[in-house]
């Protein structure tokens, strides 16, 4: 690897992340492109993010109903799956979901209008590429990956009960009133500020994958790879990161 | 005037552009030719400060472009207008919106204005019938059409840049967009069309240039192209002569 293309590549995704950034409050205002990428975003992920959600709330719950009943610690299968999917499970898996669908989708797409010349003629006709493209995707990443992930872990939820109801046969109502006695200011708020580092992690990297492609299907290829691994990557990374310093802020010892 | 001064570019290792010099007179129709890879596009690019240059100068009317900000190249590419190689259309939005796109984005004008402009440009390119089409829906020489269209509604442009407007057409067709460039080019704005395609560059063009590993190797006009020595512009200057027998 060379470490001065490395720091090169950096410093032009630094660029374009900050640039993205503060174009949210600078003029002219893409609201159509932001609409849209929205609607992209989000109705479009809602499907997918329900059907991974209600799956992986299931499976906790089964494994934790398991592990539990033999220590004879059922009743407190509500409050342990609650906290792993609001915390924790949730926010990860709705952003996973979204790099796979949404992150790809942009690499792909802005890289092949990069193939097709088309951020050329949009810099020629001066339009800033990063305030056309990059910045309405941000936007649309930090608005909707939230809302995804709340919707992601009310569906968990969901799923989690039905397994500990029907399957472990558990009472709905300890369940409910378990999970209700964790929703609390700390694991409400740990779960709720992921989402939007994670949005704007997911939408920069893949806006730099996508804007840095070169060559043919080759090229788009790998920026799509790239898009997503590295995602991936700086959210799970970002993820240990972030839970660290929650749990200081919110005075856990650990 | 656009005057390249030893200007070299190139990507890792290899050399697209090696101390390519040259000057463009404002009004004139020039064609550059050469090979694939040759550094055709690259030009074209670097006029409009798409690309910069590893080293040497660029200077459009005068004034030095080479380490312009992005903001400041804004008030050289209005000078300019360039149909990309495919068009280059928004795939996302109609032939309309794509012909619109810069009305929207720098006028006040009402949506009736626009929709007037927009036809007026696309009858000028004899395509307003495809006016709710979307680009995929679009034939090749379609498409070039709606691309020089879109160039147009940016402003007034003193010249036309064309980055391979036949590449992939029937003969029919590029003989149609062929006559469209000359056409446009009579209210005396210049065009400066890249191409491998002679037939084209002769139809099109009255200087032409062309380009072999970087350089700049023949300058002149088109009889001096057809007598041209030179190996590789002897093979390009065949294209003109019926020669069915010269492979077998």
């Amino acid at each position: 690897m060379n470490l001065r293309q490395t720091i090169s590549d950096l410093q032009d995704y630094y660029h374009l992340a900050f640039h993205g950034f503060m174009g949210i409050f600078r003029r002219p205002v893409y609201w159509k492109d932001t609409l849209e990428q929205m609607d992209y975003a989000g109705a479009g992920s809602f499907f997918i993010m329900g059907l991974v959600s209600l799956f992986v709330g299931m499976a906790l719950s089964l494994q934790l109903a398991a592990e539990l009943s033999v220590l004879g610690l059922k009743m407190y299968i509500g409050k342990v799956v609650g906290i792993t999917i609001i915390r924790e499970v949730g926010p990860v898996t709705a952003a996973l979901v979204f790099t796979g669908r949404v992150g790809a989708g942009i690499a792909s797409e802005l890289g092949s209008m990069m193939i097709g010349n088309q951020v050329d003629s949009l810099r020629v006709f001066g339009v800033d590429p990063i305030k056309k493209l990059v910045t309405p995707r941000i936007v649309a990443s930090l608005v909707m990956l939230p809302a995804l992930t709340i919707v992601g872990d009310a569906i968990s939820l969901l799923g989690a009960w039905y397994i500990a109801v029907f399957v472990s046969n558990q009472s709905g109502y300890v369940f409910w009133s378990s999970v209700r006695s964790i929703l609390d200011f700390q694991n409400v708020f740990s779960g709720a500020v992921k989402p939007f580092m994670f949005g704007f992690i997911i939408a920069s990297i893949s806006c730099y994958a996508g804007l840095t492609t070169r060559g043919g299907a080759t090229g788009l290829r790998t920026s799509t790879t790239n898009a997503v691994v590295m995602s991936i990557i700086m959210i799970i990374i970002s993820d240990f990161i972030l839970t660290r310093i929650l749990l200081y802020v919110l005075g856990y010892s650990t | 005037m656009i005057r390249f001064e030893k200007v070299c570019f190139g990507y890792g290792s290899g050399l697209i552009l090696n101390e390519t010099s040259f000057t463009i007179e404002d009004g004139e129709k020039l064609a550059i030719l050469g090979g694939s890879g040759s550094g055709k596009t690259t030009i074209l690019k670097m006029i409009v400060g798409l690309i910069r240059p590893d080293s040497g100068t660029i200077i459009v009317d005068g004034d030095d472009i080479t380490g312009k900000s992005e903001d400041a190249l804004n008030d050289v590419r209005r000078k300019f207008s360039i149909v990309f190689q495919q068009g280059a259309l928004f795939d996302s939005l109609t032939v309309k919106e794509n012909v619109a796109f810069c009305l929207r984005e720098y006028t006040a004008m009402s949506e009736g204005e626009i929709d007037a402009k927009v036809r007026e440009l696309l009858q000028l390119v004899d395509v307003e019938p495809a006016i709710y089409l979307m680009p995929d829906e679009l034939s090749g020489g379609m498409h070039r059409r709606v691309a020089i269209a879109r160039a147009l509604a940016v402003s007034t442009p003193k010249m036309m840049l064309y980055d391979e407007a036949t590449a992939g057409l029937d003969p029919v067709n590029s003989d149609n967009i062929c006559r469209l460039i000359v056409e446009l080019s009579r209210s005396g704005m210049g065009h400066i069309m890249v191409t491998h395609k002679v037939v084209d560059a002769m139809k099109v063009a009255e200087r032409f240039i062309f380009l072999e590993n970087g350089k700049v190797v023949f300058d002149g006009n088109a009889d001096a192209l057809i007598h041209s020595a030179h190996p590789p512009i002897k093979i390009f200057v065949d294209e003109l002569r019926y020669q069915p027998t010269a492979l077998r």
